[in-house]
């Protein structure tokens, strides 16, 4: 006996319903996922840290509190990963990336690539480039603003290379509408930056509270306060 | 005299294995390696086993720029011959035993080889000899001589200005002075005396000239270059017209490189018009390669955004320098890479570079250097093969001050309020001092005592007190 279409598959069918499970089995697959070094961080994300293969994007309200901090344990995992292509990309940084605190870090800056485009689409069109050509682990990505369609171009390309692709904008593009499957908001506190999940998929959004940590990886009582004279 | 010998048997066999061939067709490789016969025996047969054929062009003087147009006067000269050498600054030797038969007679060789020079309308001294520098002097002298019989060697340079040897100032001015003005009076002189006062080389020179010793020459050999070129039946205005008649251009390009084991780091794209001057597109890979695909991938980053001045009559296709191909340029795991549809590390540089320019994609490396500013620098050339060695790296020991990830261009003067701030809360300041002292050598003096301080909303800065003008500077955020 032939089945009907059922209400609710034709309800499934419909593209403006999302389901949960496909998002979180997405994540519970053989890809790796890459500790942010924060554990009350990694908690909150399904999977336990960084989800590769996918766009995140992070909303500074100033540049300078920590961002690239954030990602840097998963740069130097994704370069000692095996069977990895451990390129990583650095587009239109807002500064020069400083060669001696990465490489102290121990990212491999032989497999390190900045690219410096002239426009904001020329930046999309390498972001593109670099991650769906599948050789690049990581792209990290400045931008002060961009088209919805172009987002969803990148996180198409990131799904495709297998690549990590991490955008950071500004804080005023907070309540516009996103592709990417991580949104963070990076916004000033009172004694450290504060974190906000805006979007998640396959968790729960909300605020985080980071560690203290300090800034670079180091034994603990180096520490030394000194008074100005 | 017996170590003197030995050695002309060791230069010899250099100069059997300097010689390209074994197909150059007097030379029989074996007898090349014996050594040469006695001066008597040599003087008695009336024919030598080389004969050279030497040519001075007196016009050319500078060498920076004689030694390309050497080269191609060579190309010339290989009509003749396929052995050609170049002495600088400015003469070729030309070995021609083995083409007298081919031309006739070696009057008609030497005829024709000047009727060469002259059809370029170059001033040239020519003069053949049975050895090296014998021609060369007579050359040199302006003599057109056409000597057979190595026995007449002796006789003839007799009477040639010492300084046709082109000798160094030193030695002439001496000779000058001794009252020897012909080479005739040098050969009288006694061997020993002239190998003390000018040298073992002088004696080795006057050897050679006389065909008593072989003086090894290296031969020419052209440089390969691909070349191609397509003309347009109707003028082409449109770029993709060009993209497509650039295919077959390039794959017998890469078949080219490809028979020859060989591959290129750059290309030049000629587009001739009709009467504007000559556009040039250029190029440039990211490694050595012969590859079709990563030729046409570049091509077309490249081309649409071309603008055409005007329309097109006729393209040409030129390769760089073609290198060996080597391990580094063989990547395994990128051809794996590229395998399965995807691309390689340097086909995304080159693509990036193609279309962003050359400059706009760099890597940067670390560089031993106490001052922060010169302690990184950008690099060009890229390593794409895997180094294994390269990747232990040294991770943060405890022992070394933290460094931002960004580093200021140029050092940002801190307001006057925020350095009040920061002596009334000294909390702010989470590291520090680190002095950096270094530079007095170079002019860049640095004295300066690094802190790493906390924003109130949380950003970290790294900023530095000038020593010596008591001013605080942001160099660095711990983004």
């Amino acid at each position: 006996m032939p089945r009907e279409p059922s209400k609710l598959d034709s309800l499934l069918a419909d593209a403006r319903v999302w389901k949960l499970k496909d998002a979180s089995a997405g994540h519970s697959s053989s890809r790796p996922v890459w500790s942010t070094g924060q554990s009350a961080l990694d908690a909150r994300l399904p999977g336990g840290g960084w989800p590769t293969a996918s766009l995140i994007e992070v909303l500074l309200e100033a540049p300078g509190l920590g961002e690239v901090q954030l990602f840097l344990p998963a740069l130097v995992q994704s370069q000692r990963a095996e069977g990895e292509t451990p390129w990583l990309v650095w587009i239109s940084p807002p500064h020069e990336p400083f060669a001696p605190a990465l490489a102290q870090y121990g990212i491999d800056l032989d497999r390190l690539l900045v690219v410096r485009p002239g426009t904001a689409t020329e930046a999309l069109w390498a972001a593109e480039q670099a991650m769906s050509s599948g050789v690049c682990a990581v792209v990290l990505l400045w931008l002060k603003g961009s088209r919805w369609l172009s987002l969803r171009r990148l996180k198409l390309a990131a799904e495709a290379g297998g690549t990590l692709g991490v955008l950071f904008r500004p804080e005023r593009h907070r309540f516009e509408s996103s592709p990417a499957t991580l949104r963070l908001l990076l916004a000033r506190g009172d004694e450290y930056p504060r974190l906000d999940i805006i979007k998640v998929q396959g968790g729960r959004p909300g605020p985080v509270e980071l560690e203290s940590a300090p800034p670079i990886a180091r034994s603990p009582g180096e520490c030394r306060h000194l008074e100005l004279t | 005299m017996r170590s003197r010998l030995k050695k002309s048997a060791t230069t010899d066999l250099f100069a059997a294995a300097q010689a390209p061939a074994a197909r150059h067709p007097t030379r029989p490789s074996a007898a090349a390696v014996s050594p040469p016969p006695p001066p008597q025996q040599e003087a008695s047969r009336s024919r030598s086993r080389h004969l050279w054929y030497a040519v001075v062009f007196p016009a050319l003087g500078n060498p920076e720029n004689t030694s390309r147009i050497l080269e191609r006067l060579c190309l010339y000269a290989q009509r003749f011959t396929p052995w050609v050498s170049i002495d600088q600054p400015n003469a070729l030797l030309l070995e021609i035993r083995g083409s007298v038969k081919l031309f006739g007679s070696l009057e008609t060789l030497h005829a024709d080889i000047d009727a060469v020079w002259s059809g370029l309308k170059l001033r040239a001294q020519s003069s053949t000899a049975p050895s090296t520098l014998a021609a060369l002097w007579l050359a040199r002298a302006g003599e057109k001589a056409l000597i057979e019989d190595p026995g007449l060697l002796a006789g003839r340079l007799a009477k040639l200005p010492v300084a046709c040897t082109a000798w160094d100032r030193s030695r002439l001015s001496t000779l000058r002075t001794m009252g020897v003005n012909r080479i005739g009076e040098l050969m009288r002189l006694p061997r020993a005396g002239i190998a003390r006062r000018f040298g073992p080389a002088s004696v080795l020179d006057l050897d050679i000239a006389l065909s008593r010793q072989s003086g090894p020459r290296r031969a020419f050999v052209a440089r390969e270059r691909f070349r191609e070129r397509c003309d347009f039946e109707t003028e082409v205005e449109t770029v993709a017209y060009v993209q497509k008649a650039l295919e077959p251009l390039l794959e017998r390009c890469a078949q080219f490189l490809c028979e020859r084991q060989t591959g290129v780091q750059a290309l030049q794209l000629k587009l001739k018009h009709r009467t504007e001057p000559v556009t040039r597109v250029r190029l440039g890979l990211a490694s050595v390669t012969g590859d079709l695909a990563r030729l046409t991938d570049v091509c077309m980053q490249k081309l649409p955004r071309l603008e055409l001045a005007a329309p097109i009559l006729s393209m040409e296709l030129l390769s760089g320098r073609l290198e060996p191909l080597s391990a580094d340029s063989l990547d395994v795991f990128a051809c794996l890479g590229g395998a399965d549809g995807r691309d390689t590390a340097p086909q995304l540089v080159e693509r990036l570079r193609a279309r962003l320019g050359e400059q706009a994609v760099y890597g940067i490396c670390p560089v031993p250097e106490h001052r922060p500013e010169a302690a990184w620098q950008r690099v060009r050339a890229l390593h794409h093969a895997p180094r294994p060695g390269r990747r232990a790296h040294r991770k943060a020991d405890g022992q070394e001050m933290p460094r931002p990830v960004w580093l200021l261009s140029e050092p940002a003067r801190l307001q006057d309020v925020d350095v009040e701030r920061l002596h009334r809360s000294p909390s702010m300041l989470e590291e520090g001092p680190e002095r950096i002292e270094s530079g007095w050598w170079d002019g860049k003096d640095v004295a300066r005592d690094y802190y790493v301080v906390r924003q109130a909303g949380g950003a970290r800065l790294w900023i530095f007190q000038e020593r010596r003008s008591k001013c605080w500077y942001v160099h660095g955020v711990f983004a």
